[in-house]
């Protein structure tokens, strides 16, 4: 519960954020803080500063990009906010059906889309579903701005592409075109608890995209599995079929609620039952 | 920051926690800590008209803002709301260390959507943890006053 | 009104007893103006925060707390090595091999659990203790670890306690009836290799903690704690600390539910008083829940191996045989106690009549255990159930109807078990039907057919429970023959104040239990008062509210102890309220009555004394009465009726009533990933006279969380290094609000002829609901290849280790049949 010293500085403007953060070797940018306070109270981690950026009301914003083919979340929307967007409804409602089950509300009320993925632990539910989705993610330094692809985008347990003195402050997400179809499943501790497993699948006429949580510390794409559905069988035969192998290809890590034999074959049954789903949604 | 309406001004450490300060420093003890990694509740308040977990909130970061404790529910006089009186009703608390937080949690849903179903109410109240009644006494008491239409 | 007839009298259920009257409590603990330990201040207090162990077992080669003690705002440190010099080792409850432990405050010389504390540090803010504790430098050595209490009797195993010879801290052999005769009687004899029931706690919501003040003019200290058995914790802090108990003022308000898990803080409360004289200031300890997962409290875990069953051909259950094995942890706190309180429920609640059972209890490097809701019983209880599910599978008889056939039935109270205890009343398979009928078991087809419709397999769930309350302490002896405890006392006064205020105070400490409520409506009852006058001081001050040696709340009692108390306490009161009128009125006392708040003749309701000048008489107004009126000032100690148990029989009457849980459950398990899902519960009572049904209920159904969550996600894990893997909410899933099933409740009261209000002890409710889920699951598995469930704990991936391999259980199973 109780945290080292620290500083803390709330800037008014991204350019402002980015300044602080460049400037002070282990500042930390603080979104809704709802994992790093916590990691802050295990004093697993002691920032020397804490950059707070709830006035950047630039990155709370939840809108479409000029050709409106990506829902553009800025990185301090939070996931109440995803939760009640008519923009999220209409343009890729998976979105707030997932976010709706992270945690709580009063959780859901604080954190936000890029400290989520930010933390990129591994049993969070936006890695896998926004590597699922092909979301672009913005990056914005003193020297400009960039764009990452979430297989760049995610390195490891609270690792991402986002290095030091950079600031995360958009998601793109592509909008869901007719014949979509999103859905997550897996297994939690409990209603709306960790993650044990979790596999997102997304089918669409271009093909099935599918992305496992829990099993790595970052989000697996289910590669051989998805070509195997290239085909467009997305019978509940074919999908186990499909699946056939998966647990197998997967190095997934061992602890007290699953080991790793077992965590790989709900990451399979996870996957069948994403694609099934998805594939239901995507009949309309 | 403005709390249960009033307004107070103190210099304090960054490090310090929300339920630490309305705790420890404005004496408001109502709000309590049940767990080191927001998982339990009992520190719940309302920012504005959202409840959130004052222990996964800096002091500094509600500079500024509007909170709500327990404390502020009921009348000076000890008139209680509807919300507290039905949880007297009800039986919907025992040792009452969750009480508060489950009050707060309520609270801002009802202020949404003052008519909940059963289902709503429980993930409304998804974040607080109760481990003395098997939390059904609560849900009753709290979709009880959405049927009353009062809160 | 209703009259409940007792062997010990008549009950008339009053307006109050019986009703569900909204608490008293509720008013402040709503408003956020109960008071909790954490919330009592002192100026210039300092925040004590404790340096633990990072290791499971370790010796402690130096301590340096010179860079703590350089920094600004830091008050001052205690180590273990000072508390040896200034106390001595905690009194064992055990005889030796256990009794030779040595167990101080701190630990002195080498740490034996993950997480145990060294060296208390205080300081201005709790932010600056805890740094301040991360640079006080301990070396360690680390040893060899022991987790598994199996393995801890074995030539070689890792040795916590060198003074004790051995990890060993107490075994016996019970046996009763004829247990040879019943096996040659049998017709089939079941053997069971191993069950093992889990280790885990009731987790409350608020942890430890105390704010401890030291006068230095009295030399007496006073701590605000939420301890729930300050009787207990005096007794084992006044010895070690060299002090008399007078010295030791325990105080509390409201406390954050306790559920057992805080009767053994008084390791922490010394180091708090020692640092209060030390520092010469307020000490303020507040535990966080990380600190609670690794050092508080777990519950007994325990296996037991090599069971047989003797079984007749129609069902008839005639004896067992089992080896227990306990595993107590690193220290004795209140161990070994858990080694006889089984003994309670030896048989559950069935007529088994030839037992034999050694029970065997081991040290190991975890954090020690001490009572846990349902303390020790529950472990006994779920063997037996598990032997009558595993019985009934294996030998093809209906679950319903093996139980039905073996059960006490209610013609056969009160009913001596084998080992002279005596369950006072009950009917227990009206119980189980009023249960079976809540969760429709008729139609448990039909709904295991839709469920296979969905790819789910469906089970149907019975725990039956007993709920034995106020304990004999005599208990004690049958594992330490030198102990000099026996029997049980509670106390309470009651008095009519100046202004016709009925005050009335308890010795008890309650979490949560309504025990100012409940205690109310006794007295209100019995003075012919409403309820709202009746006020009941709230918490428990041990140096003003007059206790008796085993005051506290633990181990399901109030309902009997408290409430005979406050009811001796307040017939005293009525008596004495009476005779003053009948002084006053100069009529003989038989004339009048208390009625509506007043004292009045019988025949003339004109001539009436109200409470205010019965009160004002003898505190004011006293003058000119030939002889002293009564002085409205009673208190009354409640004295159940025990004998001592015999020592070489191990036999006699271990507590004074048997409340009954029948629950009863409906599962639903996926087969492909072992996911399982409470779908549909009840669960029933019978805890004879329910003085507020409402809170009986709420019991009841609090219980009920406990178990589901001990059932599938609770569970204190540790690595073969003695890392802790649970220690938080996180990875430790207690039931929230989404995760609680449907939840039916039922009731009848069948009043216990032993007590004077015809109540029993409740509210651990004995684990039924853990009981309950393993029967169902194991129903559920029959349909997948039919696996036996062996642990209490049964977490997804267990299920699934079920289901991938269901001949790895059924081949610990095996049958004899002649």
């Amino acid at each position: 519960m109780l945290l080292r010293e620290v500083e803390y500085a709330r800037p008014a403007t991204v350019e402002e954020a980015i300044t602080l953060l460049s400037e002070h070797d282990g500042a930390r940018a603080l979104a809704g803080g709802q994992t790093l306070v916590n990691v802050m109270k295990a004093r697993a981690a002691s920032p020397d500063v804490l950059v707070d950026l709830a006035d950047l009301t630039e990155l709370r914003t939840i809108s479409f990009s000029a050709d409106q083919s990506a829902l553009e979340i800025g990185a301090m929307v939070t996931n109440t906010m995803v939760i009640s967007s008519s923009e999220v409804e209409v343009a890729r409602p998976i979105l707030a059906e997932v976010a709706a089950t992270i945690a709580d509300v009063q959780i859901r009320n604080r954190g936000t889309v890029g400290g989520n993925v930010c933390v990129n632990d591994p049993t969070n539910h936006y890695p896998p579903l926004l590597a699922a989705l092909g979301a672009t993610f913005t990056i914005r330094s003193t020297s400009g701005e960039r764009t990452a692809s979430a297989e760049e985008f995610f390195v490891g347990v609270y690792v991402t592409a986002v290095s030091e003195g950079e600031l995360l402050t958009k998601i793109s997400v592509p909008t869901r075109k007719p014949g979509t179809g999103d859905a997550m499943a897996g297994i939690t501790l409990g209603a709306h608890g960790t993650y044990v497993a979790s596999a997102v699948a997304t089918v669409s006429s271009e093909g099935v995209r599918v992305a496992l949580g829990c099993v790595s510390s970052v989000p697996v794409r289910a590669m051989v599995m998805e070509e195997r559905l290239a085909g467009g069988d997305l019978s509940e035969a074919a999908v186990r079929a499909a699946a056939e192998g998966l647990a197998a290809s997967l190095d997934p890590p061992s602890d007290v609620h699953a080991n790793a034999e077992y965590r790989g074959h709900l990451a399979e049954v996870s996957a069948v039952r994403a694609v099934l789903q998805a594939a239901e949604r995507a009949k309309g | 920051m403005e709390i249960n309406g009033t307004s107070y001004e103190r210099d304090v450490p960054a490090s310090l926690l929300l339920v630490h300060f309305l705790r420890d420093d404005l004496d408001l003890t109502g709000t309590h800590v049940g767990c080191d990694t927001g998982s339990c509740g009992a520190c719940t308040v309302q920012l504005g008209d959202e409840a959130i977990k004052s222990c996964c909130m800096l002091a500094v970061q509600a500079d500024g803002a509007s909170i709500t404790t327990v404390e502020g529910l009921a009348s000076d006089e000890g008139e209680l709301t509807p919300l507290q009186q039905s949880f007297h009703e009800y039986h919907a608390l025992q040792c009452g260390y969750c009480t508060p937080g489950m009050l707060m949690s309520a609270t801002a849903l009802l202020e949404k959507n003052p008519r909940p179903s059963e289902h709503e109410v429980k993930v409304a109240l998804q974040g607080n943890i109760c481990r003395c009644t098997g939390y059904w006494n609560i849900i009753e008491a709290v979709v009880a006053v959405g049927e009353k239409g009062t809160r | 009104m209703t009259a409940i007839e007792t062997e010990a009298g008549t009950l008339q259920k009053g307006s109050a007893v019986g009703q569900s009257v909204p608490r008293k409590e509720d008013g402040r603990l709503v408003q956020g103006q109960g008071v909790f330990f954490d919330d009592v201040k002192r100026k210039d207090m300092g925040y004590l925060h404790f340096v633990r162990s990072p290791y499971a077992h370790a010796t402690i080669e130096s301590i340096d707390v010179s860079a703590a003690l350089e920094m600004p705002g830091v008050y001052g440190t205690l180590t273990g090595d000072e508390v040896a010099i200034l106390t001595d080792p905690f009194f064992q409850i055990a005889a030796p091999p256990g009794g030779h432990v040595k167990d101080y405050a701190l630990a002195v010389g080498k740490v034996r659990y993950l997480g145990e504390p060294v060296v208390a540090v205080v300081a201005e803010t709790r932010e600056l203790a805890r740094t301040a504790a991360e640079y006080v430098m301990v070396e360690y050595e680390p040893l060899d670890v022991l987790v598994d209490a199996r393995a801890a009797l074995a030539d070689g195993a890792p040795v916590l306690h060198e003074e004790c010879g051995g990890n060993l801290s107490y075994s016996g052999v019970w046996e009763w009836g004829d247990v040879d005769a019943a096996f040659a009687e049998a017709d089939h004899v079941v053997s069971i290799g191993e069950l093992h029931f889990d280790r885990f706690n009731s987790t409350p919501l608020e942890c430890g903690g105390a704010l401890v003040e030291y006068n230095r003019g009295t030399g007496q200290w006073t701590m605000y704690t939420n301890n729930q058995f300050p009787g207990f914790a005096a007794i084992m802090m006044g010895p070690a600390m060299r002090v008399g108990l007078d010295k030791l003022r325990i105080v509390t308000q409201d406390i954050g539910g306790g559920f057992g898990n805080k009767i053994t803080s008084h390791p922490q409360l010394v180091v708090c008083c020692l640092l209060a004289r030390k520092l010469k200031r307020a000490i303020q300890w507040t535990e966080w829940r990380t600190e609670f997962h690794q050092s508080m409290s777990h519950g007994n875990e325990r296996w037991f191996e090599n069971t047989e069953v003797a079984v007749k051909a129609d069902g008839t259950l005639l004896g067992f045989r089992t080896k227990a094995i306990d595993d107590a942890g690193a220290y004795l706190r209140y161990e070994p106690l858990g080694g006889v309180i089984w003994s309670q429920v030896a048989a559950g609640m069935y007529k088994w009549r030839n037992i034999w059972l050694e029970f065997t209890q081991a040290m190991t490097n975890k954090a020690p255990v001490s009572p846990n809701r349902g303390y020790s019983r529950m472990q006994q209880l779920w063997f037996t159930e598990r032997v009558i599910d595993i019985v009934a599978q294996t030998l093809d008889f209906d679950a319903v109807e093996i139980r039905r056939l073996n059960f006490v039935q209610p013609e056969d109270m009160a009913y001596e078990t084998p080992n002279g205890c005596v369950y006072d009343s009950g009917d227990y398979p009206r119980a189980m039907d009023m249960a079976l009928e809540l969760i429709g078991a008729s139609d448990i087809e039909t709904r295991r057919a839709e469920a296979a419709s969905r790819g789910k397999l469906l089970g149907l769930g019975i725990g039956s429970t007993l709920d034995s309350g106020t304990n004999n302490f005599g208990q004690s002896q049958l594992i330490n023959p030198e102990l000099q405890f026996s029997g049980n006392n509670e106390v309470a006064t009651v008095k009519l104040d100046i202004f016709g205020e009925v005050v009335v105070t308890l010795g008890t400490t309650p979490q949560g239990q309504g025990h100012e409520t409940t205690a109310a409506q006794v007295v209100a009852d019995i003075l012919h008062c409403d309820v709202d006058v009746v006020n009941v001081r709230v918490g428990h001050d041990s140096y003003w509210n007059s206790h008796a040696g085993f005051s506290g709340t633990y181990a399901s009692q109030f309902a009997v102890t408290g409430l005979s108390a406050v009811k001796g306490a307040a017939d005293m009161l009525a008596g004495q309220m009476v005779k003053l009128a009948s002084m006053v009125f100069q009529c003989p006392e038989e004339a009048i009555e208390l009625a509506d708040g007043f004292a009045r003749i019988k025949d003339n309701h004109e001539a009436a004394l109200p409470f205010m000048a019965l009160g004002a008489i003898p505190n004011a107004n006293n003058a000119g009465f030939p002889d002293d009126p009564p002085t409205m000032n009673c208190r009354y100690v409640y004295r159940p009726p025990f004998d001592v148990p015999d020592k070489e029989r191990k036999f006699g009457n271990l507590t004074l009533t048997y409340a009954t849980q029948i629950h009863a459950c409906v599962v639903e398990i996926d087969p492909e990933t072992g996911v399982t899902e409470v779908v549909d519960y009840a669960a029933v009572d019978d805890c004879g006279v329910r003085i507020n049904p409402q809170i009986v209920e709420g019991q009841v159904m609090g219980a009920t969380a406990h178990a589901i969550g001990a059932a599938l996600w609770e569970s204190f894990v540790y690595d073969e290094d003695g890392n802790l893997l649970t220690p938080n909410f996180y990875d430790y899933h207690v039931p929230h609000a989404l995760d609680m099933p449907p939840l039916k409740t039922g009731a009848f009261e069948s009043p216990s002829p032993f007590t004077p209000l015809g109540t029993k002890g409740m509210g651990e409710g004995g684990g039924g609901g853990i009981h309950c889920i393993c029967s169902g699951i194991q129903d559920a598995l029959r349909a997948a290849g039919g696996a036996i469930v062996t642990d209490s704990h049964n977490p997804y991936h267990r299920v699934w280790e079920m289901l991938s391999h269901p001949e790895r259980s059924r081949e610990t199973i095996e049958v004899t049949s002649r």
